[in-house]
């Protein structure tokens, strides 16, 4: 026997999202026929809003209801401070903080050849064009993250950026707060060693 | 160290066995094809979370299986260390002290070992891949930042080499890339070689000891380490990062003609001379295999010296192919101060004679016989 229709092809959407198979996703489309109404119809909305209602920022590639977005629109925020993250989720964990009051750009990837990602598969052309055309930006803070292909995509902004007189610095890599010096593995200690700052 | 016990479940040709060792010379005696090598590698998977043998942990499972699991006790100076590999169709975890690492990085260390296997004592005669993978599992498991950086390194190289595929396929063009990349393997590059410079040099030490008594005072052994940088810029990180980077600068023609990355330590070499003369070329069979056995002995006491307590031994089926002499002196070497590990399909003539109060497994169709 096959399934009915509306539910194979609930299957088949499930089956979509990143790692869930067949069988995680007959569970969830069985799941979702129990559901109430109510529930499903606002779940339905919210997919289709997303793709609605979001759009990507033309300035820092963040997502938004509004282009440009929220903190772009921000003047009160420091425009001369620009935060390169890989991912737009990046851009929430530093807001969360709280501490950074600057704009950012977003990469939407790392340099990686494997992966077939070379600088103009990411969004490093349309941060320097916004450097060109944006005279008050006078820092660019690389927060890619401390893996090889990280790194490599912050010294390679690096080298497009310093030359127009514009600094760039990359946030430092060591202990986690509140941790123990003795637990940190030996390369994060050696990273916090290397990174330390006078007091 | 040594390795007070162990437990296999589902692993190679064993279901479920529980075994406690001499901390002495432990003999896994029986017939071909009956799980011998498979005890050693067991040892070894415990100690390096990977196989000698092969490169995919499937081989490891039990063809019954879906998981296999490989627990044991390291005996150190002070401290005992449970430690736990479970190998899963999907992957690996690793556990030190039941704690789950979550880099491997972190696990490797705990439990050093030392293989001995035929295939060794072409050490100096084989392909110049089995001395650099000789080095970096030795050298690995003494220095967890030698570890470190040598798989940053494997990461960039492949990015590098893929990169330069594309530039000459012209499907890239950005050669400021490439500089970064060079930069990048430049520097990790300079970590590895100047380490291996360090531990070959400490290491060449002790194995000329052991090849002038072998030999009676007749035969000097040396290394030299082989790579296309001048002596005087291996002085310093500083000086071999400054060299890579020159060579990449010089040679990018070179490289893009043929996509791949020409220099670096994934292309150095180790060669060996007996009074100056390259064994490799010049030796006889005698001297190669005299030189082969003195590496291996000299690794453990450089991991002695650089971990501060003796590895473990693993010698499979080595007995065989080393003559009288040659096995008087392995075993005398090693009795009373490493715990070693040792197959065979019979137990005769030197080592019968040398090996005293040995503990022996008697090993038949993957199960342990009393
Ligand atoms: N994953 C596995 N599951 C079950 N049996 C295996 C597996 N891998 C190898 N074997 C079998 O285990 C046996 C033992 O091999 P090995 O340890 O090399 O023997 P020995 O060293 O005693 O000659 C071989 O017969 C081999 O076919
Ligand atoms: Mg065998
Ligand atoms: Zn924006």
């Amino acid at each position: 026997m096959q399934y009915p229709e509306p539910i194979a092809k609930l299957i088949d959407s499930y089956m979509k999202l990143p790692g869930i198979g067949s069988k995680t996703a007959t569970r969830l489309a069985f799941y979702t026929l129990d559901m109430d109404e109510e529930d499903v119809n606002g779940f339905a909305k919210s997919l289709m809003s997303t793709k609605k209602d979001l759009t990507t920022c033309s300035i820092c590639g963040n997502i938004t209801e509004q282009d440009p977005c929220e903190i772009c629109r921000d003047k009160t925020r420091d425009q001369s401070q620009v935060l390169v993250v890989e991912q737009v989720k990046d851009i929430m964990v530093m807001e969360r903080m709280r501490d950074f009051h600057g704009l950012y750009h977003v990469l939407n990837g790392v340099l990686s050849p494997i992966e077939g990602k070379g600088p103009e598969d990411i969004n490093i052309a349309s941060l320097l064009k916004r450097l060109q055309v944006n005279k008050e930006i006078h820092e660019v803070i690389v927060a890619t993250n401390a893996t090889p292909e990280g790194e490599a995509t912050a010294m390679y902004i690096a080298r497009l950026v310093k030359p127009a007189g514009i600094k760039v610095t990359r946030l430092a890599h060591g202990l986690s707060v509140g941790s123990d010096i003795e637990y940190a593995d030996e390369m994060t200690l050696s990273k916090a060693v290397q990174g330390r700052t006078e007091i | 160290m040594y390795l007070r016990d162990m437990s296999l479940r589902h692993f190679r040709n064993y279901e479920s066995v529980d075994m406690t060792f001499k901390n002495g010379i432990n003999i896994l005696l029986g017939k071909n094809a009956q799980g011998k090598t498979s005890l050693l590698e067991a040892i070894y998977v415990l100690a390096l979370a990977r196989s000698h043998r092969t490169s995919s942990d499937r081989d490891l499972i039990n063809w019954d299986a879906t998981a296999a699991q490989v627990l044991g006790c390291v005996q150190k100076q002070s401290t005992s260390v449970p430690l736990e590999l479970d190998l899963g169709k999907t992957g690996k975890r690793a556990k030190v002290n039941h704690l789950e690492q979550a880099k491997l990085s972190q696990y490797i260390g705990q439990l050093n070992v030392i293989l001995f296997a035929p295939e060794d004592l072409s050490l100096v005669k084989g392909s110049p891949q089995v001395r650099r993978r000789f080095i970096d599992m030795e050298f690995g498991q003494m220095n967890s930042r030698y570890l470190y950086n040598l798989s940053q390194y494997r990461t960039i190289l492949k990015q590098r080499n893929r990169y330069l595929k594309e530039l000459r396929n012209h499907k890239q063009s950005d050669l400021v890339l490439l500089d970064v990349l060079s930069d990048q393997l430049a520097a990790f590059g300079a970590e590895i070689i100047f380490e291996r410079l360090k531990l070959l040099k400490e290491l060449e030490h002790w194995a000329a000891a052991v090849h002038k008594e072998i030999s009676q005072g007749k035969e000097r052994l040396t290394f030299k380490y082989v790579n296309p940088l001048e002596p005087e810029q291996l002085a310093s990180t500083d000086s071999i990062y400054e060299g890579l980077k020159a060579l990449f600068e010089q040679k990018r023609e070179k490289e893009l003609f043929q996509r791949t990355t020409l220099f670096g330590p994934h292309r150095d070499d180790l060669q060996f001379f007996v009074n100056d003369k390259n064994v490799s070329t010049f030796g006889s069979q005698g001297q190669q295999r005299t030189a082969a056995l003195s590496v291996k002995l000299a690794e453990i006491n450089l991991m002695k010296e650089e971990t501060g307590e003796y590895p473990v031994l693993l010698l499979d089926d080595v007995l065989s192919e080393l003559d009288d002499s040659r096995q008087t002196h392995l075993l005398t070497a090693i009795q009373d101060k490493v715990q070693t590990f040792l197959t065979t399909t019979s137990l005769s003539g030197v080592a019968r004679q040398l090996i005293h109060d040995p503990k022996v497994f008697h090993i038949e169709n993957g199960k342990l016989l009393e």
